[in-house]
């Protein structure tokens, strides 16, 4: 897990934590500290929403169940005064209606309990980056070092080389390139690439993501898809 | 008995009852007028022509052929009371009344009724004594044209005894039947009330008996049919979901309990280790007990999946499911993981109908199910995915290796939670993979089998069948 820590590539965050279990709150805020962000944490509903509301901050990570005012309203009632700050649910329910449920309240992300902190991190890191994108335009290329990917013309090149790539393959380096320098979590890449929510007791993310690597990797000096042990996957330019 | 009277449909009993006794009442009266008014009207009627036929014999034949025609009718007995008297005196000239009722002499042109006594005879016509009888009459005074004093009084009744008896007697008979119509309807009512009062006495000691914690006690299904039958066989039908729901939950914490106790256990002695020793001790120590939490996890998470799934809530909205597609696309998922655990995955689809079901659950099954395969086919080669029907329109999905396979004394054992045969205890894994596939079968109405996949009895192959969906 101290991998995980010591890999703060990402830039630096204000995070606001809305979460009234104040054990589990000192561990997160720990965690995202030690990984260099700055975080305030709430332990209920109403305070937490004033404090967004009165604050500037780069990604929510919100308690579904909380006192006074639950995750859910706390989350639908910035949404409703316009606030698009990025939002992860923290909940121990984790059926596709409730997944559901805090996607319409306007979550961006959904984490079911008990969950690896590694997790968490590479999730909300994920969630920064998306805000610091320009909302307007689509992005429609994505390069990190010499190797470029193409959305619309489903192309990659390495060193102005031409890759083929199965379409399996080409989402998942889109979904790596989108997230390039983060952190990405097998979980994440299970549930963004293939669209499935449950855990596979086998390494099968694992050999998916070797063989992508022999493709886009092999036969240059330097790797750029590593494996970040405990946690997951990033694509990035620094060694 | 006062419980009896207090039921609902007892009362409902009772208000129909009075209604119907209402309606017995007013037909009873209406009966009892118009039959009443005819006998009357006869009466009236024979009165009157009665006394016009003595007028005209009075005044074409003269007083002498009244008076012997008054004295032929006096002795007839049918009925007819009669009486001539000479006005001015008072002398009784015929007839067979023996003296002048009061009521006569104010009644003007009018009908009176008059009470007289008259002489019982025996059959044999002798006087055996007096009764007293009713009777209704006029009374007229006859004068000649050429006499303007009138000198005779004609009084002509009828006997009316006949007629107060008869409505005596329809007087009580309306009576008695609406006696009768009130408690045949009471005991009608108290009866229906006590078998209802019955039957729903037995669902209320039913469910004192659950509330009491009883949880195996059912309501008696009788045979009989109908709403109330049918209301207990629902209630029934809940009452086994409760009970599953109930067992599950039981079961779900007596698993946790077994299964997280051993490895917190194992945790705490790790930590415990760690806190006095050296450096490099300590990091392997703590690493230790962080992988054992990790299983931990994992182990939780797959506990509660199968709780989910089980009690109905984690199934999610049912949908016409195409597993064709559903098994291709886990094909495409673990084709690279099989290739590098040395297998050859390989898809026989062939066209299905959909499956009402959740993808999200027979994609885990799927899931599950090749996860086993890779883990404990060892020496195999060959994995096969294959979707097909059989010939009775129900769709089955198989996933079949040519590892060493599951000995046919531990089939059965296998689905149980926790089951590890001996000879996978070093691999890693929950043993909660073919119980989330079993629940996951369950949720959706599939068999599960397990059966040898090669002849020579080696090989594993489980299958997922679902049930035919409905004509739609």
């Amino acid at each position: 897990m101290t991998g995980a820590f010591l890999y703060g590539i990402a830039s630096l965050m204000r995070i606001l934590l809305i979460e009234d279990d104040d054990e589990a709150a000192a561990f997160i805020a720990k965690g995202l500290r030690d990984a260099g962000h700055v975080v305030d944490h709430a332990l209920d509903g109403e305070t937490g929403h004033g404090m967004a509301a009165a604050g500037d901050y780069d990604a929510y990570v919100i308690d579904r169940m909380l006192p006074k005012m639950n995750g859910v309203d706390v989350l639908k009632r910035r949404r409703d005064e316009g606030d698009e700050t990025p939002a992860l649910f923290l909940s121990a329910l984790g059926e596709v209606d409730d997944r559901v449920t805090g996607f319409q309240a306007g979550g961006d992300d959904y984490l079911v309990k008990p969950y690896a902190f590694s997790e968490l991190l590479a999730r909300v890191e994920s969630l920064g980056k998306r805000r610091n994108a320009a909302p307007t335009a689509v992005t429609t290329r994505y390069a990190v070092a010499d190797l470029e990917i193409d959305v619309l013309t489903r192309t990659v090149r390495r060193a102005s080389q031409k890759i083929d790539l199965q379409p399996r393959e080409f989402r998942l380096l889109e979904y790596l390139m989108r997230h390039a320098g983060q952190v990405v979590t097998r979980t994440m890449l299970l549930e963004n690439v293939w669209e499935y929510h449950f855990d596979p007791q086998t390494n099968v993310i694992d050999v998916h993501i070797s063989r992508l690597r022999s493709k886009i990797d092999k036969g240059f000096d330097r790797p750029l898809l590593k494996t970040i042990r405990g946690a997951g996957y990033t694509i990035s330019d620094d060694d | 008995m006062f419980r009896l009277l207090r039921t609902t449909s007892f009362q409902l009993t009772l208000l129909y009852m009075l209604l119907f006794a209402v309606a017995v009442g007013v037909l009873g009266l209406y009966l009892f007028r118009t039959t009443l008014g005819a006998v009357d009207d006869q009466i009236d009627n024979t009165i009157d022509k009665d006394m016009e036929v003595l007028a005209e014999i009075f005044a074409e034949k003269g007083e002498k052929t009244l008076l012997e025609e008054l004295d032929d009718r006096s002795k007839w007995r049918d009925g007819g009371l009669y009486m001539l008297v000479r006005a001015p005196s008072g002398a009784l000239l015929a007839g067979n009344l023996t003296a002048l009722p009061p009521e006569a002499l104010t009644a003007d042109e009018d009908f009176f009724e008059f009470s007289y006594e008259r002489d019982r005879v025996d059959e044999a016509g002798a006087v055996v004594g007096v009764e007293s009888r009713r009777g209704r009459g006029k009374i007229r005074s006859f004068s000649t044209r050429t006499d303007d004093d009138a000198p005779f009084l004609v009084l002509t009744a009828r006997d009316s005894s006949d007629r107060d008896l008869l409505s005596a007697r329809l007087r009580t008979v309306i009576v008695q039947t609406a006696i009768a119509v009130v408690m045949t309807g009471l005991i009608v009512g108290l009866l229906f009330s006590r078998t209802l009062l019955r039957r729903v006495d037995a669902v209320n000691r039913t469910a004192r008996a659950i509330r009491g914690g009883d949880l195996t006690r059912r309501i008696r299904i009788t045979g009989g049919g109908g709403e109330l039958e049918n209301l207990a066989v629902n209630l029934n039908a809940m009452l086994d979901q409760i009970e599953r729901l109930m067992t599950g939950m039981k079961e779900v914490s007596d698993n946790i309990a077994h299964d997280l106790r051993s490895p917190l256990t194992r945790i705490r002695n790790r930590l415990a280790e760690a806190l006095d020793a050296d450096d490099a001790v300590r990091d392997a120590a703590l690493a230790a007990a962080q992988a054992e939490a990790e299983r931990m996890i994992s182990t939780f998470n797959a506990l509660l999946s199968i709780a989910r799934i089980e009690s109905g809530e984690g199934a999610g909205v049912m949908e016409p499911i195409d597993v064709n597609s559903v098994v291709e696309e886990m094909a495409e998922l673990y084709e690279p993981a099989a290739q590098d655990a040395g297998f050859h995955l390989s898809v026989k689809n062939k066209p299905a109908h959909p499956v009402q079901g959740s993808r999200a659950l027979i994609s885990q099954a799927v899931a599950n199910l090749l996860d086993n395969a890779l883990k404990y086919a060892e020496g195999g080669e060959r994995i096969i995915l294959s979707v097909g029907e059989t010939p009775e329109g129900a769709v089955s999905l198989s996933v079949a290796d040519d590892g060493p396979g599951v000995p046919d004394k531990d089939r059965d054992h296998v689905l149980q939670r926790y089951v590890r045969l001996e000879a996978s205890r070093t691999t890693p894994g929950s043993g909660l993979g073919l119980s989330l596939v079993s629940a996951i079968a369950r949720a959706h109405g599939a068999r599960l089998y397990l059966k040898n996949a090669l002849k020579s009895g080696r090989g594993l192959r489980v299958a997922l069948v679902f049930p035919p969906a409905e004509a739609a």
